[in-house]
């Protein structure tokens, strides 16, 4: 019986639901979720189509044309906005490794009913880029979501005869993920779907079972070799290049390439003349694998591997199986030997081996805005870009991007192109000046020959106190609100230890900066970047992959531009 | 002000057209409750009202307008909160303004229980007052906002009629909602 004490009826069954829908904007999707556990006279009102439209307007990844667009491929906008804060909003944004030092830069954005990562290649650009949209990229990773919600992951990568899909899973992603790593994942053959998927993850290890990151390098590395070079489906059009809708792009054609990868992700190499069923779950199959094949290519030997700058040593003793010596407390096992046990525990923890993708937070250490990075994973570390809420705060943190040259627009008609530099800037507390600095970090330099290592700060400025300096270089009619001085990178001790010299930042607007470096009178402007608007134009060019497991993340240290390198280069093996 | 560029053809009804046009600040609307109370009020703070704008516009607008749908106490409350409201200070130029009329807004609806609230949401959606209603629904928001399903049914009046496993089963079906 209704408690008919103060107010009678509930209050907010008065409501029509355009008002409630106002209401609900205010509303987290827990609030509408402990709403609808109120009862069910309110669930008619509160679990609406409308209201998780508004939910999926406040996770802010997607605009709204977007958000009614993919609506159309997904069972309800519940669903959608389920898998944009549990996919699309925890990845979206810039994600980079160390190598090659000239910058590996890549961009997670919303694609079509999933979320991409495509890599900035090192590149040089036109004084009209930005607005036409000129930028060369290349796909890395893509994440779908199938009609019910459920997801599926595809690495992006090249062999010999072209470039391919590498389907796997998604291994669960965490909120405030910071860490993307690449692993395999082995698999029982009864284990469901549902157990694989949805954050099902590795955390309830049994006894014994041995992790794929705690497996050597290079067996981390072999496997996923094994793995990739026998998942790999080439691709045909339209899968080349059209991770993202663009302004050339309609509707059908995205619809269709979802659909092929769909098929792709469920029935492998033979995926051409199959179809779906009506509710298709996007579940991934791993594929078998030969224990004992793998066994034989992964191998118990030393090596010396110059590459990752890992030696390894000769195990003195032979190998065998931990369990016989490990019974004797005095002898501790080898290295060899706790390595050796590790593979063969993680290659009998699973009938099938697959893919996987995971998103994890991870207490990570930076130095002026640039993480320390574990060697040899296969990882991408995601840079912090606080959303500031007093708008006051932190103006200029961001992406930037920009050339060298002053003025800006001009270039000699001999080199029509600049070298195209990304910069992170972000503030930072400075013990020595007790007060804020503003940090320019290198994450991308057009060169072909790097100059100073990934992750430099280009610049560092005293962003709390404006100084009212001239321009030092002759600027025709253009009015600067401010500046800023500080230092600016310049010859150090080798290549690794950049020394600083005297600069000072100038704003021409909120999205325009200028730093000049004070002796030599060099100008590097910035523009602000909205990377997805820019690749959105269609008319950058899709540089191929490479090889899947570099595609991912390039271990090897290099100081050239390694993603534009001829796929005839006989140094690109697989290796 | 708005001149008028019409050529004129002499016609009486345009000649007060324009000198209504040069007195229109000064307008005053009469606007009438569903009980019969009666608010005159000034032409800028009755456009607040988008329904009463576009009567404006129109022409539609006598010297008094009949408010069927709004009580006389609720309609007091809402005038009250449009004439405070009538220029919005920009956040930007005038920080020290914006903080008055938040505080203002405020001691408002700390007044209100809840029911008047709830009739003001109705009010300012019939009046199509997009600013008191968005004031409104937000603080009816703050209501629910971070609160236990028990705590809301306990405030809204509201009936738990679900069955244990019922419960069970939503809560897991929208565990993805709360993971933090």
């Amino acid at each position: 019986m209704m408690n008919t004490e103060s107010f009678g009826a509930c209050l907010l069954l008065t409501l029509p639901e355009d008002v409630f829908t106002v209401i609900s904007r205010f509303l987290s999707p827990s609030d509408i979720c402990n709403l609808i556990l109120c009862g069910k006279s309110l669930c008619a009102l509160v679990d609406s189509e409308k209201t998780w439209l508004v939910q999926c307007e406040e996770v802010k990844v997607l605009p709204l044309f977007e958000i009614v667009q993919w609506r159309s491929g997904i069972s309800s906008y519940k669903a959608l906005c389920r898998f944009l804060v549990e996919v699309v909003k925890p990845l979206v944004g810039i994600w980079v490794q160390q190598n090659p030092e000239l910058g590996n830069v890549v961009y997670v954005m919303p694609g079509f009913l999933s979320v991409v990562g495509c890599r900035i290649i090192p590149q040089k650009v036109g004084p009209l880029w930005i607005q036409e949209g000129r930028v060369k990229w290349s796909p890395v990773f893509e994440i779908i979501c199938g009609f019910d919600g459920s997801t599926g992951f595809f690495l992006h990568g090249r062999d010999k005869e072209g470039s391919c899909l590498y389907p796997g899973f998604v291994m669960g992603i965490e909120k405030s993920c910071n860490l993307l790593q690449l692993e395999i994942e082995p698999r029982r053959e009864k284990s469901s779907c549902n157990e694989i998927e949805r954050g099902a993850s590795r955390k309830g290890e049994k006894e014994g079972e041995v992790p794929f990151w705690m497996l050597a390098f290079s067996d981390r590395k072999n496997l996923l070799n094994i793995v990739t070079s026998h998942v790999g489906i080439h691709v045909v059009e339209p899968l080349n290049g059209r991770l993202f809708p663009t302004s050339k792009d309609d509707e059908a054609m995205l619809v269709e390439r979802r659909t092929m990868l769909f098929k792709m992700h469920k029935f492998g190499g033979k995926w051409k003349n199959m179809n779906l069923e009506e509710d298709d779950q996007l579940c991934y199959n791993p594929m078998q694998l030969d224990i004992n094949e793998m066994l034989e290519n992964l191998g118990d030997d030393w090596f010396f591997d110059m590459e990752e700058e890992l030696i390894e040593v000769t195990p003195t003793e032979s190998t065998h199986v931990l369990g016989e010596s490990s019974s004797s407390k005095n002898t501790a096992p080898s290295s060899s030997e706790i390595r050796h046990s590790n593979r063969q525990s993680f290659l009998s923890s699973g009938d099938t081996f697959g893919l996987s993708l995971k998103a994890s937070y991870s207490e990570l250490n930076s130095y002026e805005g640039w993480p320390y990075m574990y060697a040899h994973h296969f990882s991408l570390y995601k840079l912090p870009v606080k959303k500031f809420v007093d708008h006051e705060v932190e103006v200029y943190a961001g992406l930037w991007g920009g050339t060298f040259g002053w003025p800006a627009g001009k270039c000699p008609k001999s080199k029509p192109e600049k070298s195209l530099y990304l910069l992170m800037l972000t503030y930072e507390e400075s013990e020595e000046y007790n007060e804020r600095v503003l940090i320019g970090t290198k994450i991308l330099e057009g060169k072909r020959y790097v100059r100073r290592p990934n992750g430099t700060a280009m610049f560092i400025v005293n962003i709390d106190t404006p100084t009212l300096e001239p321009f030092p270089v002759d600027a025709d009619e253009i009015d600067f609100e401010n500046s800023y001085s500080g230092n600016g990178i310049a010859e150090g001790y080798g290549f690794r230890y950049p020394g600083s010299k005297p600069g000072s930042l100038f704003v021409i607007t909120n999205d325009l900066l200028a730093f000049v470096w004070q002796e030599t009178k060099d100008v590097i402007t910035l523009q602000r970047l909205n990377l997805a608007e820019i690749l959105k134009k269609g008319l950058g060019s899709c540089v191929p992959p490479l090889p899947p497991t570099k595609n991912f993340t390039y271990m090897r240290r290099s100081y050239i531009n390694e993603f534009t390198k001829s796929s005839t280069d006989p140094s690109y093996s697989d290796e | 002000m708005s001149s008028s560029k019409k050529s004129s053809d002499g016609k009486s009804s345009e000649i007060e057209e324009a000198v209504a046009s040069l007195t229109m600040p000064f307008n005053k609307i009469l606007l009438t409750s569903s009980d019969g109370e009666s608010f005159e009020i000034d032409e800028a703070v009755a456009r607040k009202f988008q329904i009463i704008a576009h009567m404006i516009e129109d022409d539609c607008a006598g010297k008094a307008i009949p408010i069927d749908n709004v009580t006389g106490d609720i309609l007091s409350k809402i005038i009250e909160y449009a004439k405070k409201h009538v220029v919005e200070p920009d956040e930007d130029e005038d920080e020290e303004a914006k903080k008055k009329l938040d505080s203002w807004d405020a001691k408002f609806v700390e007044k209100l229980d809840l029911e008047t609230i709830f009739k003001i949401i109705l009010a300012a959606n019939y009046l199509n007052f997009e600013g008191l209603l968005g004031f409104a629904s937000q603080t009816v928001a703050d209501y629910i906002k971070d609160k236990t399903p028990e705590e809301v049914r306990e405030i809204f009046n509201i009936e738990n009629d679900f069955t244990p496993e019922e419960e069970e089963a939503i809560r897991k079906e929208n565990a993805w909602t709360f993971n933090g």
